[in-house]
């Protein structure tokens, strides 16, 4: 991405943050919905569009789960593994969502490159527990480890989303 | 020691409150680990350095208990208050210092015995007194492949590091970098830069200086040397006039490391060093270096002993018309040696020096001047000509943190910089400086502490700019001026009252029967094409005392081989007026000596021995002669430096007016591009290539494209063959060009009093 297309975005917003600093987030949020991740270029384009170095935007993106600094699938599921998800089951639904996608207990992207598996802490719907979030899109749950799975079938026949918000 | 920020208990309003049961006062502000190692109480800490800015509370080492306030507080960004009750030494702190230190090492590999930071390392120190002296951690450390190459000069070891952020601070706030930054977070995180791009930049060493660990350590340094078996001596950097404070670490003799004192000089240095300071010293063992004397005779070169080559030197000179040429780093003390032989063994001799004449300067440095440290207090700073950052170093920290006090910066000259992000700049056309000066007079009259820096070679060349910033000085009192010189001793040389007329005429006026170079390569300076015609003429002797092989020694008839300012006692003269020492710590090559012992031992072969035998005892005896130097000894200088008085007023040429016709050529000299760094191992990446530089029209108007390779000839001579670089912030109608590369490529096009020079650029 540009950054102009960056500046473009950002600047509508720019009044919402007091801490110039605090715009880096959003800008990068918004740089990842081309690819799905953050390639080098995007990351100076940010850092052009903010003004603080490329050094410190990556730092940045480093920090932030949902912000990748590799290639992820297609779609991303991101499974809770905290208090209340866990104690209704999450870490069957984990492992068994993992094993059937073949890929390790620490998660990741599924050989046909169309799912990126990972976990993530309290989604703030422990009503539903346990649940899974895909992209940055509404919650799901409660899940069962058989649902997990049709989820994951579903979206690898789904079309790929024009934009990336993850 | 740097860690802790110095304390001035004498100002008025002192606050007092209770430590660990005594009584104690500070002024207000002053943070509690600070004022506690003022009273000689010692709180641990890691992440504190007041040379970063504002503290971060970040590795909570400081932990002390405060009487009122609820569990324990950190005293690095704690500041004193009235009547406030402070312990250290309680059992709770005791047991937090131990948490601290045991969670610090949690996930460090404890590789002391392997480590180059152990024995002078402050988490095994604090480990040893404030620690537990046992870890209950029995799972597996987090492993890295060890070390990473931050750059071809600094290794990372990232189990090591404890994530004080210091070295992050420094780049991003001190020297303003940006490069480095703290990735991924909690137990993943580590140092690194820019996907992992090598760390470039200017003052990259001086993160090895702060890391309190031994996660950064200098590649060249590394299982070279062990604390216990080293000695450090206190010394300058005499690769700039900033005059950097140092220290040597001497191994067996040699010189192994150059690092910024313990004890920094806040008036000058406060600690940092740039790059070059630090690593360019490898030219010691440079192959250019001279090693032994040469006597060049009909026959061929033949290297002899001193022992046979001084009584040799004293024959060629005895009795004759003798011109002594100082180079711009020769000490004070070979400089007052040298006006000794002149007014006894060999009366007569004309003693000059090369460099910029002072003539039209003297007024503007007679004005109330200021040491770098005190650009800190300014509230406008203004740069008028000049690179700092790139002929200076140093200088470029102390404007980015008066900028992060708040001071407005301005300036105007005909150079891009890298300063000029810091205010506002304007570009002026070379020898119009005075215009922009005239838009200054607002700002410093408005200004509390206006500090004006100011660039001896632009200055001198543009006598109307001299007018106008001396208008501007005497007009505002409070206004002080820092003069960015251009030679490592120029400022103590204009003290001896050595001007830069004298040898070269009387060269000419075949007024001379010998020549004795110190410390000078009037071959491969500015100006060297004149110094070329007058030498071709020149049938008597030429004696060149030199550390290394330059074209002048190439030329004289005997070389005697120097002590570099690594390997010898000397005293040099900072741009800003401070007189400080230069001590060995190095031995030199055996059949070398220090420039002022050849000259001691020369006097000595002409039958005049003169009274001193030290390089202190000259010092005093010339210091003692000189009202500049007035009540200056070697001891008066010691560690830090003393202040001389005014200089004076040597008439030397003036000058402004441009000759030639075509594009006006404006020196430059990159920080990386001179031949220390070529011949640095250590800096080998740094290396700037000499270029010119145009703006894209003038390369167009010239129907040269950029990187072709051209030639400046100017009505005195001839550059070689430089790559052109098409840059867009050059005013059109210059050409930037770099002075002190190898083989001194643009010198040639250059007048020797470096008057204004316009050229004809050509595809070459
Ligand atoms: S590398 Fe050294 S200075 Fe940098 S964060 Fe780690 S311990 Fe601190
Ligand atoms: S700024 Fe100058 S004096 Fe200081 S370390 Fe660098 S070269 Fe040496
Ligand atoms: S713990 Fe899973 S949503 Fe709160
Ligand atoms: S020294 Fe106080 S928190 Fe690090």
């Amino acid at each position: 991405m540009t950054a102009d297309q960056i500046r473009a975005h950002i600047d509508p917003i720019r009044h919402e943050f007091a801490e110039p600093r605090s715009l880096v987030l959003p800008a990068l949020k918004f740089a990842q919905t081309e690819k799905g991740h953050l390639t080098r270029e995007d990351l100076e384009a940010v850092s052009a569009a903010t003004g603080f170095s490329a050094a410190f935007v990556e730092s940045v993106a480093s920090f932030y789960d949902r912000l990748y600094l590799e290639p992820t699938g297609t779609r991303v599921v991101s499974v809770c593994v905290t208090l209340s998800c866990m104690l209704r089951g999450a870490d069957e639904v984990w492992e068994r969502l993992c094993d059937r996608e073949g890929v390790s207990h620490h998660g990741g992207t599924t050989g046909d490159g169309r799912i990126t598996i990972q976990e993530a802490q309290c989604l703030g719907y422990c009503d539903r527990a346990p649940c899974i979030q895909v992209d940055a899109d509404e919650t799901v749950g409660p899940m069962t480890p058989e649902s997990a799975g049709q989820l994951v079938d579903d979206l690898r026949v789904a079309p790929a989303p024009d934009e990336f918000w993850r | 020691m740097a860690d802790y920020a110095p304390v001035d208990a004498t100002v008025d309003n002192l606050v007092t409150f209770e430590l660990n049961g005594r009584t104690v006062s500070a002024p207000p502000g002053t943070m509690l680990v600070d004022a506690a190692y003022a009273a000689g109480v010692e709180v641990p800490i890691f992440c504190y350095e007041p040379r970063l800015g504002p503290p971060i509370g970040a590795c909570r080492m400081c932990l002390v208990e405060i009487e009122g306030m609820r569990g324990l507080q950190t005293a690095c960004n704690t500041p004193v208050a009235q009547d406030m009750v402070v312990t250290t030494n309680s059992p709770n702190v005791k047991d937090a210092h131990d948490g601290i230190l045991e969670l610090l090492l949690v996930q460090h590999p404890l590789d002391c015995p392997v480590c180059d930071k152990g024995g002078e390392c402050p988490l095994q120190d604090r480990t040893f007194r404030f620690g537990p002296g046992k870890s209950r951690f029995v799972e597996p450390k987090r492993h890295w492949p060890k070390p990473l190459e931050l750059s071809s000069r600094i290794a990372l070891d990232r189990e090591r590091c404890i994530r004080c952020f210091r070295c992050v601070r420094f780049s991003q706030e001190v020297a303003q970098d940006g490069q480095l930054t703290m990735q991924e977070r909690g137990a993943a995180s580590e140092i690194t830069t820019f996907s992992g791009d090598a760390y470039e930049a200017r003052f990259s060493g001086n993160i090895v200086d702060i890391c309190p660990v031994g996660a950064l350590t200098s590649i060249p340094y590394r299982f070279v040397a062990r604390p216990w078996e080293v000695t450090n001596t206190p010394s300058v950097c005499g690769l700039c006039p900033v005059g950097c404070n140092t220290e040597l670490t001497t191994r067996e003799g040699d010189l192994k490391r150059v690092t910024g004192r313990d004890d920094p000089n806040y008036a000058v240095e406060e600690g940092w060093l740039c790059d070059k300071g630090r690593w360019g010293y490898d030219i010691i063992h440079s192959p250019t270096r001279l090693q032994a004397p040469v006597i060049r005779e009909a026959a061929g070169d033949r290297t002899a002993s001193l022992e046979d080559t001084l009584p040799a030197v004293a024959g060629l000179v005895a009795g004759r018309r003798v011109g002594i040429l100082l180079g711009g780093g020769a000490t004070l003390e070979e400089a007052g040696i040298a006006l000794d032989l002149a007014s006894g063994a060999l009366a007569g001799a004309v003693v000059s020096r090369l460099g910029i004449p002072a003539g039209g300067l003297s007024a503007l440095r007679a004005r109330p001047s200021a040491d770098l440290g005190e650009i800190d207090e300014a509230d406008v700073v203004v740069v008028v000509g000049g690179d700092p950052a790139a002929q200076q170093p140093v200088v470029e920290l102390r404007l980015r943190k008066a900028r992060r006090f708040g001071a407005t910066v301005i300036g105007a000259g005909p150079r891009p910089h890298a300063l000029e992000t810091l205010g506002e700049f304007t570009r002026s056309a070379p020898g119009a400086l005075a215009d922009a000066i005239g838009t200054f007079g607002a700002p410093v009259a408005a200004a509390a502490n206006p500090v004006v820096l100011w660039d001896e070679a632009d200055l001198a060349a543009d006598p109307a700019a001299v007018d106008a910033l001396d208008a501007l000085l005497s007009g505002t009192p409070n206004a002080r001026q820092i003069e960015l010189g251009t030679d490592v001793n120029g400022a103590g040389l204009q003290a001896l009252g050595i001007s830069t007329d004298g040898v070269l005429a009387a060269i000419a006026d075949h007024a001379l029967d010998a020549l004795v170079c110190v410390h000078a390569d009037p071959l491969g300076a500015a100006g060297r094409t004149a110094w070329a015609d007058a030498l071709a003429s020149f049938d008597g002797p030429v004696v060149a005392l030199a550390t290394h092989e330059t074209a002048t020694t190439a030329r004289a008839d005997i070389v005697l081989p120097a002590f570099t300012m690594w390997e010898q006692d000397g005293t040099i003269v900072s741009m800003t007026g401070r007189a400080q020492r230069l001590r060995p710590g190095a031995q030199g090559p055996d059949e070398a000596a220090a420039g002022w012992e050849l000259l001691v031992a020369l006097a000595h072969y002409l039958g005049a021995p003169p009274v001193y035998r030290t390089a202190a005892a000259a010092f005093a005896y010339t210091a003692a002669r000189t009202p500049a130097l007035a009540g200056l000894t070697a001891d008066v200088i010691g560690t830090e430096g003393a202040r001389i008085g005014t200089r004076p007023d040597v008439s030397d040429g003036s000058r402004g007016v441009a000759e030639g016709a075509g594009l006006e050529l404006v020196a430059t000299h990159d920080q990386f591009g001179d031949v220390q760094t070529a011949d640095s191992h250590a800096l080998r990446t740094a290396f700037q290539p000499p270029a010119v530089r145009v703006h894209p029209a003038t390369a167009a108007a010239g129907g040269i494209e950029a990187g072709a390779l051209v030639v400046l000839t100017s009505p005195i001579g001839r550059s070689e063959r430089l790559p052109l670089i098409a840059d867009d912030r050059v005013p059109e109608g210059v050409v930037l060009a770099p002075l002190g590369a190898p083989g001194a490529p643009v010198e040639g096009a250059l007048a020797v009093d470096r008057h204004r020079i316009r050229v004809r650029m050509e595809r070459g």
